[in-house]
């Protein structure tokens, strides 16, 4: 029979700051993390940046939080991760002081452009210098892996290391996965999750001309999920570290359970490489909700992928509509992205984070600056205000280029925090 | 290569390796190579920034024993004058 997987640990590093209460404030009153670029110079080129917005994690919290682990700087996406994973496993009960014992533990890390500032670094010697600029620790900063690396080696953990890469749905894909192992009993505890550094010149400059960004210069109006004025996304950065246990290893170290996910569905669009299509994304939905043996009348949240682009929010609206069928009537239906912008990799983990803590809570975070609903986005649409929560179960949509599709169930678990 | 020649190349090829705030400036050859905080991932970019300014080769063995920058100084040197 296959086991209860429960989180036992969370730790978030978001432009929404890394304080649960203080993610939790923000998102009921409306504060979004969205501000002008400061992570770099956009007038320093040859030609201008159309967009000069994203959400950015403030620089203290992330250099506080390497400090206190003893480690420096090295690539944005892999401090985010290190810090996040650190409040992660600390709040797990899985580490204390250091030196850290080891743990046979697989470490499964989601992320879109990986080492995008390493990698941007090393192009810059590469130019300015050619093959001699290239530093011998180059390898292993850029590439990718060196995120779950990292962690393997800094924490410990003894299992598995490796990076998923899906775009969009990495970090979906990469709970997904943990999750598996957990409940087929191949790994008791898995540390997972997603993290994103993508604002530097380069991989900004990059989805500055797709021409999915939203360049409207007012913060709360950026990104405007499920609204007929929407404009597009807003990038962002950030990352959130699970632990997964199985609730046999939770019970008997006594853990803090966060929280359950009680199943996983993907699917693959198999049409177009950035072109969402609602019947795969609804497979997805429907897989899940199987993998979970729950009715869609059980939902009683559906964390969005919510991209606030045109393409993402109808499609995505038509797919939950095919896959809850009436249930999509009554189930409120929200997007965090109006608050952390479009986090890539990292979105899938951070918004299943955004959904343990409305579990935990009894409430559904709001929709804060939906002001005219798209009538082709034909689901119940949570408002500018919080609103209670009926069920405490929940689905996790991600949806990415390349047409994967992830998507992820939680509950709250009776008994916990 | 006189050796007052070589402490500011050092200096430079030693900043350009090192994501520390340390006050450059101070480096002298009494500095420790402890206090210049460098791991087993950036003494990789140290030793290969010190090959190209220089152009020597050194492995990881021939600084590992090295307590102070005057050390390294003297290394720097005796390789220069054995070329």
């Amino acid at each position: 029979m296959a086991r209860r997987v429960l989180i036992t640990g969370l730790g978030i590093l978001s432009p929404l700051g890394a304080d649960e209460d203080e993610v939790w404030r923000r998102l009921v009153d409306g504060e979004t993390g969205i501000a002008p670029l400061t992570s770099f110079d956009t007038e320093a080129f040859p030609s201008p940046y159309k967009v000069k917005m994203a959400a950015q994690v403030d620089d203290e919290l992330v250099a506080d939080g390497l400090q206190a682990m003893g480690r420096r700087s090295m690539d944005r996406a892999l401090d985010l991760a290190m810090v996040a994973g650190d409040r992660a496993l600390r709040q797990a009960g899985l580490i204390g002081d250091a030196p850290y014992e080891p743990r046979d533990v697989p470490t499964i890390i989601g992320t879109g452009t990986g080492s995008a500032q390493s990698i941007y670094e090393a192009f810059q010697r590469f130019t300015a210098k050619g093959p001699k600029g290239l530093l011998p620790s180059t390898v292993p900063r850029v590439m990718y892996n060196a995120i779950s690396a990292n962690l393997s080696m800094h924490f410990k953990l003894t299992g598995a290391n490796y990076v998923v890469i899906s775009a969009c749905t990495s970090s979906a894909n990469a709970i997904g996965d943990a999750f598996k192992r957990v409940r087929n009993g191949e790994a008791e505890i898995a540390v997972t999750g997603g993290t994103e550094g993508c604002l530097d010149p380069f991989f900004y400059g990059v989805w500055n001309n797709i021409g999915v960004l939203s360049s409207n210069p007012d913060p709360s109006l950026v990104c405007r999920p499920f609204d007929a004025e929407r404009e597009g996304t807003a990038l962002g950065e950030g990352a959130a570290i699970f632990v997964l246990e199985s609730e046999e290893s939770a019970s008997r170290r006594g853990a803090t359970v966060r929280g359950e996910i009680l199943g996983y569905g993907e699917s693959s669009d198999a049409s177009h490489i950035t072109g969402p299509s609602a019947e795969g994304q609804a497979v997805a939905i429907r897989r899940a909700l199987d993998s979970a043996a729950v009715e869609p009348s059980a939902l009683g949240y559906v964390n969005a992928h919510g991209t606030a682009t045109r393409a993402n929010d109808t499609t995505e609206s038509t797919a939950i509509r095919l896959a809850l069928g009436a249930a999509a009537d009554t189930i409120p239906v929200g997007s965090n992205k109006s608050y952390i912008g479009h986090t890539l990799g990292a979105s899938g983990a951070l918004e299943a984070a955004v959904t343990v803590l409305a579990l935990e809570r009894n409430e559904v975070p709001p929709n804060f600056n939906l002001r005219n609903p798209d009538p082709d986005c034909r689901v119940r649409l949570v408002g500018s205000e919080a609103e209670p929560l009926e069920r405490p179960l929940a689905i996790k949509n991600s949806f990415g280029f390349g047409g994967g599709n992830g998507v992820l169930v939680l509950g709250a678990y009776p008994g916990g925090a | 290569m006189e050796r007052t020649e070589i402490l500011p190349r050092l200096r430079g090829v030693l900043e350009e390796s090192s994501t520390q705030p340390i006050d450059w400036s101070r480096l002298s050859e009494e500095t420790t190579v402890e206090s210049l905080g460098f791991d087993s991932l950036s003494i990789l970019d140290v030793l290969y920034g010190i090959e190209q300014e220089f152009d020597v080769e050194l492995d990881a063995g021939d600084v590992m024993d090295l307590k102070t920058v005057g050390e390294l100084v003297t290394l720097l040197a005796e390789r220069a004058a054995a070329a």
